[in-house]
């Protein structure tokens, strides 16, 4: 079973130009910024909103392609759907919305409702089988829309924002309860998330989505050693440069030159590790080909390292000890000087 | 030749007579006096197209005044002048709304009759329906007449019953004043209506006329008399003297109602 | 007093806002000034015979019947409308939504003669219906109930309208992608959303319906047993038996304030 999507759909003036496939053996998220186009993503394979041009196709089946003319109804698509506010019918109880879909498609309702029944046990709300939507808890009312969606055996699951709508406390466990089932779904799953950890926590492979089209995809690891975009980089947490490789010399914006190690040629990205920088209040001598000095914009505790904001031509982060930061006598507005060893600095064509 | 007479003859004549003597009264009494200000006249829905033309020129013979028009069917008008509708000249299609009020002592005696009516048969443009006697009318779908407590509606009643036809009520639909009533014909959808000669004259082209022989017909009386609540009796004696004289008649004549006397 | 933090309070928490109490009671001293006199008028020791007079009871049972189709009708055709108007783009959707409403601003009698002019036995329907038919509307029962209607469906369609406006699109959205058909959406879960409003718009619709009077009396005239609804029955009963119209307009109040009292959660809550 798989997805396979090239497409460009329109959503007002946004427009997203998407193409990926993905098959039922990896959980696929894709991660990105607010409006970058994940719901519309997600819409466009339901079938909420047709395509502009290109195809959708589930399992060989085309959805959606303007070109020929097809498209199939939402209704049509064994596509299923847990929606970021949920939308459980406020006039139904859990069991009777578990059971919607299944009656929709013509099962009787006794049968409907035994279904539901075991879903509802499934995802552990047995005992919550009548209450309206309203009277659920945020989880609970996350597991009726999953286990809704379930119910009608879908090849395709589309997720949105699972977890957004939980509260810190709640978010950890429901994680790691929507992992368990995930895991056990046998089709395409899609899960759209902003939050970096659900996607690591749930995920096995990554598409990052930035202002309508795909920045990056590939598994968690390949994207997270490889950033592609600020926006990676930055989930992350890595300094990352676009520049322009000759030998063993990147020139960068701003008009700084990194040097590394490794030869290369033409566009590439430069990524540096917090963790690699270190830090003088003095232009340093020794072997470190790479020194830039500017002002240090920001201070920020994490945990028991600390991370430093160094602006200037070259602006970076480096992450040193408290002691360290003591030590230099480091604050706002003060110039340090910054070293990065050539063989720290992973370079990789862009 | 049998005539059908609301009242009797006695009153009629009696009427007609203290008319006169009244006219006389009155004329000599007031002469000094010219009208003036402003005084309300009640009168009968089918006055509406004569007392209007009357009223105007009313004023016109006497500048000053201002006479105020209340239409609206006879027993209406009984009714708010009993519950003490300010009111000074009071004109009924029938006498015996009239003699309510002068026996309840909220008109003044005696009640003059001014006018006489006659009723008609009035159908939708070119009669359709091709109604040409009251026989007719019993097999028309709906039948407009007035409300019984009306008196052109009493009136017609008289004149089916004595012609022998009935007509279920389920096929009546009942008009509040004689305008009404032609008007469920003109613009409306009945078939036909049971009104006076004068306001199908008023009514024009719009609907056609189906004459009821003298035999077969009705004669409906009108008197007028002036209120003793009325805030300027010197005016409305003056209207009444007005509508009873030569032009007053003339226009009543020429809207299609009858003098009120045979001899006159 | 003023000084002290206790006084100030007491004097913000217990104002009594006088700018808003006094209108307002004159308001409702003008709503229940004219039922007073009502109440205090009657005739309340021959009330009942007031009531059984053959012309008494051929009014209100017809109210009620006619009312009741106009109705019934009101839905019948307000649902779908409501839903076109509502969830439909179509051109010139604006222009169709002002003329189903246009009846709550025109004169009833206007409105009437409107109809005379459409359905009467010289207009082309209506003579096609009574010449092909035998059918004549005006000056009958259905020519009440559809004067009645005309007045009457425009309150509904706006209250299920607006209702059906405010209700979150995604519900549908979501039973869509759990494979209900548009029909299936439509009865499962766009319906029993609005159906909170959908009777608030029959009970005003109803009531307005019952009230009717200038576009009855004018399309379908003024006959006992067939188009003398109540409120006709009272005008001509004020012509001659005002007791008897003080007896009619008493019931059709009486109902109309059981009416509206069970619909005044509803209908706050929705329109």
């Amino acid at each position: 079973m798989s997805l396979e999507v090239a497409f460009t759909a329109r959503a007002g003036r946004f427009e997203l130009d998407c193409t990926f496939s993905a098959g039922d053996d990896e959980i696929v998220a894709v991660l990105g910024p607010n409006g970058a186009g994940k719901t519309t993503l997600l819409r466009a394979v339901a079938g909420l909103v047709p395509v502009e041009s290109g195809t959708i196709a589930l399992d060989g089946v085309v959805l959606d392609e303007p070109a020929t003319g097809t498209f199939v109804v939402p209704e049509a698509r064994p596509v299923g759907y847990v929606f970021q506010e949920y939308l459980l019918f406020p006039h139904l109880n859990a069991r009777e919305n578990v059971a919607f879909g299944l009656r929709s498609r013509g099962m009787r309702a006794h049968d409907a409702r035994a279904v539901a029944d075991t879903w509802l046990q499934r995802v552990g709300l047995a005992d919550r089988a009548k209450a309206k939507p309203r009277e659920l808890s945020g989880g609970q009312a996350q597991r009726v829309a999953l286990a809704r969606a379930l119910a009608m055996d879908p090849r395709l699951l589309l997720l949105d924002e699972p977890l957004a709508a939980l509260d810190a406390g709640a978010r950890a466990e429901v994680r790691r309860e929507l992992r368990r089932h995930l895991t056990s779904f046998d089709g395409v799953r899609l899960v759209v998330t902003h939050d970096p950890l659900d996607a690591l926590a749930l995920a096995t492979r990554l598409i990052v989505l930035e202002d309508g089209h795909v920045a990056q995809d590939g598994s968690i690891d390949e994207v997270t050693a490889r950033p592609r975009s600020r926006y990676v980089a930055d989930l992350v947490g890595v300094n990352l440069f676009r520049g322009v490789a000759s030998g063993t010399r990147v020139d960068v914006a701003g008009g700084e030159h990194l040097v590394v190690a490794d030869p290369g040629q033409g566009a590439v990205f430069a990524m540096v590790h917090p963790n690699a920088v270190a830090l003088y209040r003095r232009a340093p001598e020794g072997s470190p080909r790479n020194v830039w000095h500017g002002p240090v914009q920001g201070i920020d505790l994490l945990g028991d390292r600390v991370r430093v904001r160094i602006g200037g031509r070259l602006p970076l982060v480096a992450e040193v000890t408290p002691g360290a930061v003591r030590d230099l006598e480091l604050d706002e507005g003060v110039e340090v000087w910054a070293s990065v060893k050539a063989t720290e600095v992973v370079v990789y064509a862009a | 030749m049998r005539k059908l007479l609301v009242t009797p003859i006695v009153v009629a004549a009696l009427a007609a007579g203290s008319a006169a003597a009244a006219t006389a009264r009155v004329g000599g009494a007031h002469e000094a006096k010219k009208p003036s200000g402003a005084v309300t006249v009640s009168a009968a829905a089918s006055l509406t197209e004569a007392f209007t033309r009357i009223g105007t020129d009313f004023q016109r013979k006497y500048p000053g005044t201002t006479v105020r028009l209340n239409f609206g069917a006879s027993s209406a008008l009984e009714l708010q002048i009993e519950q003490g509708a300010p009111a000074d000249v009071f004109a009924s299609a029938d006498t015996a709304t009239m003699d309510k009020l002068v026996n309840a002592g909220k008109a003044t005696r005696p009640a003059k009759a001014f006018a006489r009516n006659r009723l008609v048969i009035v159908t939708k443009r070119r009669n359709p329906e091709k109604i040409r006697t009251i026989r007719d009318l019993a097999r028309v779908p709906t039948l407009s007449l007035c409300a019984l407590t009306v008196p052109c509606g009493k009136y017609a009643a008289q004149m089916l019953q004595a012609a022998g036809v009935t007509i279920p009520e389920s096929k009546i639909t009942r008009g509040q004043d004689v305008k009404t009533t032609l008007a469920a014909v003109s613009p409306g959808d009945a078939s036909a209506a049971v009104v006076y000669v004068s306001d199908a004259k008023a009514a024009g082209r719009s609907i056609t006329t189906v004459t009821i022989p003298d035999a077969q017909n009705v004669i409906a009386v009108y008197p007028i008399a002036t209120l003793p609540s009325s805030s300027n009796p010197a005016t409305a004696k003056a209207f009444v003297r007005y509508v009873l004289s030569k032009p007053g008649q003339q226009v009543l004549q020429r809207d299609g109602f009858l003098p009120p006397a045979a001899t006159q | 007093m003023i000084g002290t933090a206790a006084g100030r309070a007491r004097r913000t928490r217990g104002r009594v806002p006088v700018a808003a109490i006094v209108p307002a009671i004159v308001a409702v001293g003008f709503f229940a000034v004219p039922l007073v006199g009502l109440l205090q008028r009657a005739a309340w020791s021959h009330l009942w015979d007031d009531l059984s007079s053959p012309a008494a009871g051929d009014a209100l049972r017809l109210s009620l019947e006619c009312s009741l189709w106009a109705t019934a009708l009101s839905i019948g055709f307000g649902v779908p409308l409501a839903w076109v108007l509502a969830r439909l783009e179509f051109p010139g959707r604006p222009f169709v939504r002002a003329l189903t409403l246009l009846p709550l601003v025109l004169p009833p009698v206007v409105g009437g003669v409107a109809l005379l002019l459409a359905f009467s036995r010289d207009s082309l329907i209506g003579g096609w219906l009574h010449d092909w038919f035998g059918v004549q509307l005006t000056f009958s029962k259905a020519g009440t109930v559809l004067a009645e209607t005309f007045v009457a469906m425009p309150f509904f369609v706006i209250t299920v309208e607006a209702a059906l406006r405010s209700t979150d699109r995604r519900y549908e959205e979501a039973a869509a992608t759990l494979g209900a058909n548009r029909w299936t959406v439509f009865r499962r879960v766009t319906l029993p959303m609005v159906l909170p409003s959908i009777a608030a718009g029959a009970a005003l619709s109803w009531a307005r319906a019952l009230g009717e009077f200038g576009a009855t009396i004018t399309f379908a005239g003024n006959i006992q047993g067939r188009t003398q609804t109540t409120p006709l029955a009272v005008y001509v009963l004020l012509q001659s038996n005002l007791d008897g119209a003080i007896a009619l307009s008493l019931v059709m109040l009486a109902v109309s304030l059981v009416v509206l009292t069970l619909l005044r959660d509803r209908w706050l809550g929705n329109v």
